[in-house]
């Protein structure tokens, strides 16, 4: 046994390859439908609403990232082709931008779901005054300030890289600002729930248990995907950080190319799951659907 | 990403200069790291983080469900009334019509009277603070006519918030149950027009 863990060991973790096919598929997928929405929102002026504003923000930064993934298997293939050099100035600092691009991204979107909750939140609590809470032009100044800091930060830390000052609370904030999401929301459910139960208390309500469910399951679903699809890749940032020559963290980094994927699925879904539950967002893509035909 | 091996570059050889920076798709070139005398799989950070989320996800999961089940429903009405009044008025699920009307009229004579105070005294703060036009707004734009139709189909909330025009209205039209899921999905604000507020409100009705 000690022959086949010697052999077992010293074979490295080679890096796991996703097809550049998958790449560009699961890429171009995102881009496109988060760009419907984005002119979904542009075209319906019923959709001129600081919700759809929100969801708009969460469909930028999912583009940008899907749109960094595109580019850099391009410039990939063109140094593969020998159009671009590998040690070329230009080259490092169209890297930069890109680098910066894609945190831009991580950003967005986790500041963007942070507002998105917010504003259910302000939705439900103070459903009365939440016309005078949320104007219009509130909510794009909010955008305006939170892609603001996104763009700085982002240009710090693509720069800074090297800091385990800028690594730090990068990472921290993922779990923050998921725990405070996760907050928001079991707030909300639990208001949803009691309010459910009240009408279930009623003479001759029919609620059903698995209407329960159905919350349960949603709000499982949102955080969940977030998790999934960032959480990797956060990990290997923090890997890369502190161990990377342990072993372990080495086997953890050789997937690296499966966590981006994972990002560019995120892209994917979260209009699934944000956007298209919209009975209005839908009836305004069949709308434009149809009358291209 | 390359700005992490730039990273692991300064970080671990020190002797390589900056000029030694190439842009490579095959990121992971660390250098030798060393496999022997592991103890545990090679893998075992990756298994161990994904069993994590995914047992941290679960447990998420039947939290939330448990938290559905725990609380008896409340069976006092004035229990019922003074939640009502202790709560912030919010819209978390319409539910769909309730079917008999005549259930409902003796107790939305006792308690509608009540909850309708409470809602003035809701749109009244509102409009204090502020030097908005839209808290008198919102009080004028309901029809009162709407009353005695929706007065006999929504339980009491519902009834308040459909005489003040609550500006968010979750939309249940695609659900036939009660869907606590609808905030999460949650139809936008209505906006302060007539007309959106008629056609959300024929929603509610339908």
């Amino acid at each position: 046994e000690n022959i086949s863990d010697f052999s077992l060991n010293i074979t490295d973790c080679i890096q796991v390859v996703v097809p550049e096919e998958v790449f560009f598929t699961v890429a171009a997928a995102g881009i496109l439908e988060n760009l419907l929405i984005l002119i979904a929102v542009v075209r319906n002026k019923n959709l001129h609403l600081p919700m759809y504003f929100f969801i708009c923000s969460l469909a930028i930064s999912d583009m940008l990232g899907s749109l960094y993934k595109t580019l850099e298997n391009i410039f990939i293939i063109l140094c593969k082709m020998g159009y671009l050099t590998r040690h070329g100035d230009f080259e490092k600092k169209l890297d930069d931008a890109m680098d910066s691009m894609f945190i831009l991204s991580l950003l967005g979107s986790i500041f963007s779901l942070l507002a998105i909750a917010a504003d259910r939140y302000i939705t439900i609590f103070y459903a009365l005054r939440y016309h005078n809470i949320m104007t219009l032009r509130r909510a794009l100044a909010i955008l305006a300030i939170i892609w603001a800091f996104c763009a700085g930060s982002s240009i710090a830390i693509a720069l800074f890289s090297y800091e385990a000052a800028t690594v730090i609370p990068f990472t921290i904030l993922f779990p923050l600002m998921m725990f405070f999401i996760l907050c928001l929301y079991v707030h909300m459910f639990l208001l949803a729930r009691s309010h459910a139960k009240k009408i279930a208390s009623l003479p001759s309500s029919t609620v059903h248990h698995r209407t329960n469910m159905k919350g349960a399951i949603t709000l499982t679903i949102f955080l969940g995907v977030f998790l999934c699809c960032w959480a990797p890749f956060v990990l290997h940032i923090l890997l890369a950080r502190f161990c990377p020559h342990n072993p372990y963290c080495a086997c953890y980094m050789s997937i690296f190319h499966v966590n981006g994927t994972l990002i560019m699925c995120n892209a994917i879904i979260n209009p699934m799951i944000f956007a298209f539950r919209s009975p209005e967002l839908r009836s305004t893509f069949r709308k434009m659907f149809y009358c291209s035909r | 990403m390359s700005a992490l091996r730039l990273m692991s570059n300064r970080t671990s050889q020190q002797s390589l200069s900056n000029s030694d920076y190439t842009w490579d798709y095959e990121y992971y070139e660390y250098g030798p790291v060393s496999f022997e005398g592991l103890k545990a799989h090679k893998y075992s950070i990756v298994i161990g983080f994904w069993v994590g989320l995914a047992v941290f996800v679960i447990f998420m999961f039947f939290v939330l469900t448990l938290l559905t089940k725990t609380g008896a429903p409340h069976q006092d009405n004035a229990e019922l009334s003074e939640k009502r009044f202790r709560m912030n008025s919010f819209v978390a699920d319409f539910g769909r019509p309730l079917e008999s009307e005549r259930v409902f009229s003796h107790q939305m004579t006792e308690e509608s009277q009540s909850l309708f105070h409470f809602c003035i005294n809701e749109v009244d703060h509102m409009n204090k603070p502020r030097e908005s036009q839209k808290g008198p707004s919102l009080e004028s734009n309901t029809p009162f006519q709407e009353v005695p139709k929706s007065s006999g189909i929504f339980e009491e909330d519902l009834h308040c918030l459909t005489k003040f025009n609550i500006p968010n209205f979750v939309n249940t039209e695609q659900n036939s149950s009660l869907g606590e899921d609808d905030l999460l999905i949650s139809e936008p604000p209505i906006i302060l027009e007539n007309k959106q507020v008629m056609q959300s409100s024929h929603r509610i009705l339908d």
